[in-house]
């Protein structure tokens, strides 16, 4: 294994251990939520629904609850651990070290995707006490929660970087995050939008990851699945190109 | 062998403020070099410079050869810092932010380890290896952050005022493991306000002040630079204090106490006393008081204060001739708190 690799993997060790040893504050919270979502939305609401697209409703909206988990997790990772670093300053333990710009931003990255994956597999899991979830097209899905988790990573980053306090933190995942996975097709079909709100809603990132997750899941998709993934793969791109400036210029880092 | 540090014209500024003015400094390797200064003199914000967490202004910096912002990684390998505040990450053991700070800079997983356990050794508080750095006395927590800069096992070790707020066991035992690492071929730079640390320690020190550099010089050299006192016990009180020759830059009387400022007393003492007896006065004890470096700092810093205060306003006035050219204020130190 090279030093640059070795760099990289120490960075990824720390900042996956960070989360694995916080399992009341990282991996519990969603399960517990998420159970109620399922209770509430799922059971005893969507009995009354019926079914959207041939799908129950507590079919239909796992794929948006799944979406909503990893992203917020992917988000929340990235910022707090960069922004609790650099309000402490240990950050500079990183910073101080030969670990390269590009190598720095992919072990937060990696790291934070990875806790919205993993709390996106859990959320599944509790989907499947309610119902079952066929998984039509298991390479989307997997293909999905990699971009969408590596995008919201990325966006953490620059979060984390930002942030000149911990209310910056709650204000980019309360009032930024949430509304926009809410208005994302999370609990109703695009369908029963009328013209201008469909057209606002194809605006909505969020829309595209709902989507493209549903797809992956279930087999239903309003939106084309290949078109989807090409916007969000070149989202992340962008993101992680900004990330990697920002660490370049030690914005929020260095004086 | 290229220096271990070596600074042409470095600049940092703050928006108006100037932490480094056009600072040159070269640190040779396997030197013990001392930076000393006043707060706010730029120390800090210089030592930030080398490592990554302050971006220049101007001027050039490299460690080793290599430059601190074109070949960060090479320059960042060969550094391990000890900075002043506490920076240390609280989420582990204090043996596991060894290991992370160790892979970090690419040295694999058991040798870290291993590395870690040592150095925890070397400084004293290995039996603390389970801890987290919140839960370690403030003595602990100034031997962890030495102990985090010795894991990667660097050339260039760097301390930022290490023995701030230490009780004086931990003092010695800093100064005992930093003599070591330094014959064993480390270049230390170390920053202090404690003129006797740099006077025990330091090859050589450059004093800092509003980031210029005021002088380097051994500190053998620097204390040469100072006046010393030849205080003379007389047997009865004279009237006045006698007339002496050029040598005597100041002469003073206090009873049968007299008091002579002198360049070099132990060479100057045999003629004085001789011109003493010469004019009638008996001599009771003689004591020369050599200059401390303390004084000497004291005396460099505030001189450069005087100059800078009188540049300015020589600059100032060149408009506008009703300024006056020279001021008694104090000059305003800006500074404090930056570095």
């Amino acid at each position: 294994m090279s030093v640059a690799s070795r760099q990289l993997q120490s960075l990824i060790r720390r900042e996956v251990l960070r989360f694995v040893r916080r399992p009341y504050n990282t991996f519990l919270p969603p399960l517990i939520t998420n159970v109620l979502y399922f209770s509430v939305f799922g059971v005893i609401l969507g009995s009354r629904i019926g079914t959207i697209s041939d799908v129950t409703y507590i079919q239909f909206v796992l794929p948006g609850l799944v979406v909503l988990g990893a992203i917020s997790n992917a988000f929340e990772n990235a910022s707090f651990s960069i922004f609790h670093g650099r309000w402490n300053e240990y950050i500079h333990e990183v910073i101080t070290s030969p670990l390269s710009h590009s190598y720095t931003v992919a072990g937060y990255v990696l790291a934070s995707a990875l806790r919205g994956f993993i709390i996106g597999g859990l959320i599944i899991g509790v989907g499947f006490l309610f119902t079952s979830i066929p998984f039509a097209h298991p390479l989307y899905l997997v293909s999905f929660g990699v971009v969408t988790t590596t995008l919201f990573a990325g966006l953490g980053v620059i979060g984390g970087l930002f942030a000149e306090d911990f209310d910056h933190l709650t204000v980019m995942n309360q009032f930024l995050l949430r509304p926009l996975v809410f208005f994302g097709g999370v609990f109703y079909s695009l369908d029963q939008l009328d013209g201008l709100a469909y057209t606002a809603s194809l605006l909505n990132p969020m829309v595209y990851m709902v989507n493209g997750v549903r797809y992956g899941m279930l087999g239903m998709s309003e939106i084309n699945p290949n078109t989807s993934l090409v916007v969000l793969t070149a989202a992340t791109v962008v993101v992680l190109f900004i990330n990697l400036l920002l660490f370049k210029r030690g914005v929020g880092i260095t004086d | 062998m290229p220096p271990a540090i070596e600074t042409v014209d470095l600049v940092k500024e703050y928006g108006e403020l100037r932490a480094l003015q056009e600072l040159s400094l070269t640190v040779e390797e396997g030197e013990f070099f001392g930076l000393l200064g006043p707060n706010g003199a730029g120390k800090t914000t210089f030592i930030n410079t080398l490592v990554g967490l302050v971006r220049k202004t101007g001027g050039e910096a490299r460690v080793f050869g290599y430059d601190v912002e074109d070949d960060y990684q090479q320059a960042r390998d060969a550094i391990g810092v000890a900075p002043q505040e506490f920076n240390v990450d609280r989420f582990f053991p204090i043996r596991e932010v060894l290991e992370h700070k160790a892979g970090y800079h690419g040295v694999p997983a058991d040798e870290a380890a291993d590395r870690a356990d040592e150095v925890l050794k070397r400084v004293g508080i290995y039996d603390k290896r389970n801890e987290r750095f919140d839960w370690l006395s403030g003595g602990m927590k100034r031997r962890l952050l030495l102990a985090r800069a010795l894991v990667t096992d660097p050339d260039l070790l760097i301390l930022d005022e290490p023995t701030a707020g230490v009780d004086v066991q931990l003092r010695h035992d800093l100064w005992e493991l930093v003599t070591e690492l330094n014959e064993e071929g480390t270049t230390i730079l170390l920053t202090t306000h404690y003129i006797e640390e740099a006077e025990r320690l330091c090859d050589r020190v450059a004093i800092m002040n509003e980031g210029r550099k005021v002088t380097v010089a051994t500190p053998d050299e620097l204390k040469g630079r100072g006046t010393d006192t030849i205080a003379v016990g007389l047997e009865s009180t004279p009237a006045s204090a006698p007339e002496l020759g050029p040598y005597a830059h100041e002469t003073t009387l206090s009873g049968d106490r007299l008091e002579v400022r002198v360049d070099d007393g132990g060479s100057i003492a045999p003629r004085l006393l001789n011109d003493l007896e010469a004019r009638g006065y008996e001599i009771a004890d003689l004591e020369i008081t050599r200059t401390s470096l303390e004084e000497i700092f004291v005396d460099l810093t505030e001189r450069e204060d005087r100059s800078v205060t009188r540049s300015t306003a020589e600059s100032a006035s060149d408009g506008d001739e009703s300024e006056t050219s020279e001021t008694d204020t104090p000059p305003k130190r800006e500074q404090e708190g930056v570095a």
